[in-house]
């Protein structure tokens, strides 16, 4: 009892932190960035340099930190990219106001996805004839590369006066849509036989049956649904910006950067979009944790 | 008591009218898309979209009583006769409408491009599912799993390594595609290495999670039997992990061809279903823009299946992850 308090040790077979072991993990991957960085650098400095072009350094490997399109960016160079990138952030042309535009974008079509998602997974459990004559195709519907209906459907929805937000936020709901409809049906499913005898005994209704016990039991289901929907919404919005005409978010930044060959913007903009997926699926886990509390403690 | 009995009737399969319904919609759908291929655009398409809806009704109510029971047929047909009924109606209602081609093209007009262009299509494919997406899901899985067996070793990769990988998986592919393509260049192995990422962290989350599911009970046992680690491995922890490991499979299968197909969007040399999709949307050539997604479904179809067969094969129908 002489070491320090803690103030979990009230609490029995609490398990111990990730944080030690995660950041030994980080330390040696940025130990290894740094070598790794000059590796894949070389060969292109060395090129530019044997071309004539004039870097400002003598030598590849001096060369290598300095590129102005590096394969990896040094740490530095990062830093600097990420500054300009982000730095006054309400700006139009800044990564965090474009993440915001894409997180607004992708949020509307997680809304309808689960909208969506939810009807199809009970008319699914509902009907055996209806889940063999739509889940075939369903399925197929992921397979779709949805890059190609977007500009489709943006030309189409003008057509009617919707523009701008919803397009994306319909083709983010059409790519999130089935995990939400496959996890959820799983999930209505989930209440075994005992379960399901109780309430006949109970005289209960088929409605009561599906208030009581099938949504219940299904929501730790849709939650983990919406973590995977979550992130496939945001690719859904990315794509949508890249292939239809828009004025903002992370997909219109990355599209104008690929095609200006800015790799240090690239890599920021992959930051950013990691940061939002990480934020979105954390939401998520937070409203999973406001709703169902007794599966918090896990 | 009552209610016991009524569900029983409703189980039993009605016969004979579901057949005849599902042709009398069919047949009407057929009909009106050809009666509507005479003309070029009615005057009013009220009427006519009235007619292909009743016509959609009455199949799905075909389609409806086919799917009863348990026959092989009523597993099959379905998902068949529904898919038919849609591409009868897309016709009827685009024509009706007289939807432009550049805006959306009818059914027959996309299968004309599908059999016109074959040749080119169907290398396409070959280069975007063999070339890219097959190889990448192979390599993602392999590497995945070989990941997941050092996280399950190793106790101190499971607490550093795992979250990275949960946060990982929340990436989007298409942030990191064009990052990837830049640094290793734009033939295949590019894409490759895109699929294979995105394959690889849902199978080392799954994985994980899969050999770690093994009952208390079931280990306990193991021990009492004085089997060594290698055995209960071999023999409990494996079998527990398969339903976990097939379910990112199949999750996996998706992903490949999507990401495959979006990877291509930021740079290729020339080939492949992406490069196909947006060179030809570029030149409003949308009939061979929506043959170049039907094959690609068909390939992700296959795919999945492919997998699905291989889960039932190892792991059997019964059980659920």
């Amino acid at each position: 009892m002489t070491t320090a308090p803690a103030p979990a040790a009230t609490r029995p077979a609490r398990r111990p932190s990730n944080l030690v072991p995660m950041l030994v993990v980080a330390a040696m991957v940025l130990l290894l960035y740094w070598p790794l960085m000059l590796w894949a650098n070389v060969g292109p400095a060395a090129r530019s340099l044997a071309s004539g072009a004039d870097l400002g350094c003598p030598t590849a490997l001096a060369c290598a930190t300095q590129l102005h399109n590096p394969v990896l960016p040094a740490p530095g160079q990062f830093l600097d990219g990420l500054k300009t990138l982000s730095l006054p952030p309400t700006a139009e042309t800044s990564v965090p106001y474009n993440a915001v535009v894409t997180g607004g974008e992708t949020l509307l079509g997680l809304g309808l996805a689960c909208v969506v998602g939810l009807v199809l997974a009970v008319l699914l459990v509902l009907s055996r004839s209806f889940e063999r004559a739509t889940l075939p195709w369903l399925v197929a519907s992921q397979t779709v590369p949805i890059v190609a209906i977007a500009p489709m459907l943006a030309v189409l929805l003008g057509q009617w006066g919707v523009q701008g937000f919803i397009p994306k936020a319909l083709i983010a709901a059409f790519i999130a849509f089935f995990p939400i409809a496959v996890g959820v049906s799983r999930g209505l499913r989930s209440p075994d036989a005992l379960q399901l005898d109780l309430l006949r005994t109970y005289n209960a209704t088929p409605v009561q049956v599906f208030t009581r016990l099938r949504f219940p039991a299904s929501l730790p289901y849709l939650f983990t649904a919406l973590k995977v929907a979550a992130t496939a919404a945001l690719v859904g919005s990315i794509v949508a910006e890249i292939s239809t005409i828009s004025f903002s978010g992370l997909g219109k930044m990355l599209a104008e950067n690929s095609r200006a060959s800015d790799t240090i913007a690239l890599w920021v903009i992959m930051l950013y979009g990691a940061l939002l997926g990480v934020v979105l699926v954390g939401l998520v886990g937070l409203l999973e944790r406001l709703v169902t509390p007794w599966r918090a403690a896990r | 008591m009552a209610s016991r009995t009524m569900t029983l009737q409703r189980t039993v399969p009605r016969r004979s009218t579901g057949p005849l319904l599902l042709g009398a919609g069919l047949l009407g759908l057929l009909v009106l898309a050809l009666l509507l291929a005479r003309q070029d655009a009615p005057a009013s398409a009220l009427p006519w979209a009235t007619g292909v809806l009743l016509c959609l009704l009455l199949s799905a109510l075909g389609i409806r009583s086919l799917a009863a029971g348990e026959s092989r047929a009523a597993r099959v047909l379905p998902a068949a006769c529904t898919l038919l009924a849609a591409v009868l109606a897309a016709e009827a209602l685009l024509r009706a409408n007289a939807v432009p081609a550049g805006l959306i093209p009818t059914p027959s007009k996309v299968l004309a491009a599908l059999w016109n262009a074959r040749v080119v299509l169907l290398q396409d494919t070959l280069y975007t599912f063999l070339l890219e997406a097959l190889l990448g899901f192979v390599v993602g899985t392999l590497a995945g799993l070989l990941l997941s067996l050092l996280v399950v070793r190793f106790s101190f990769l499971e607490r550093g390594l795992l979250p990275y990988a949960a946060l990982f998986s929340s990436i989007p592919i298409v942030a990191l595609a064009p990052v990837v393509v830049k640094a290793i260049g734009l033939d295949w192995p590019s894409k490759l290495v895109v699929v294979a990422i995105t394959v690889l962290f849902p199978v080392v989350v799954n994985t994980v999670r899969g050999l770690q599911s093994a009952l208390p009970l079931h280990l306990d046992l193991m021990r009492t039997y004085a089997a060594t680690p290698a055995q209960t491995f071999r023999e409990v922890r494996v079998p527990t992990a398969l339903p976990f490991v097939f379910n990112a499979l199949k999750i996996g299968s998706t992903l490949a061809l999507i990401s495959a197909i979006v990877a291509e969007f930021f740079g290729t040399d020339g080939h492949g279903l992406g490069f196909r999709i947006q060179i030809e949307v570029g030149r409003f050539n949308l009939d061979i823009v929506w043959a170049a997604i039907v094959l690609a479904s068909i390939v992700g179809i296959a795919f999945f299946g492919v997998i699905n067969a291989l889960e039932r094969r190892f792991v059997g129908t019964g059980r659920e992850a």
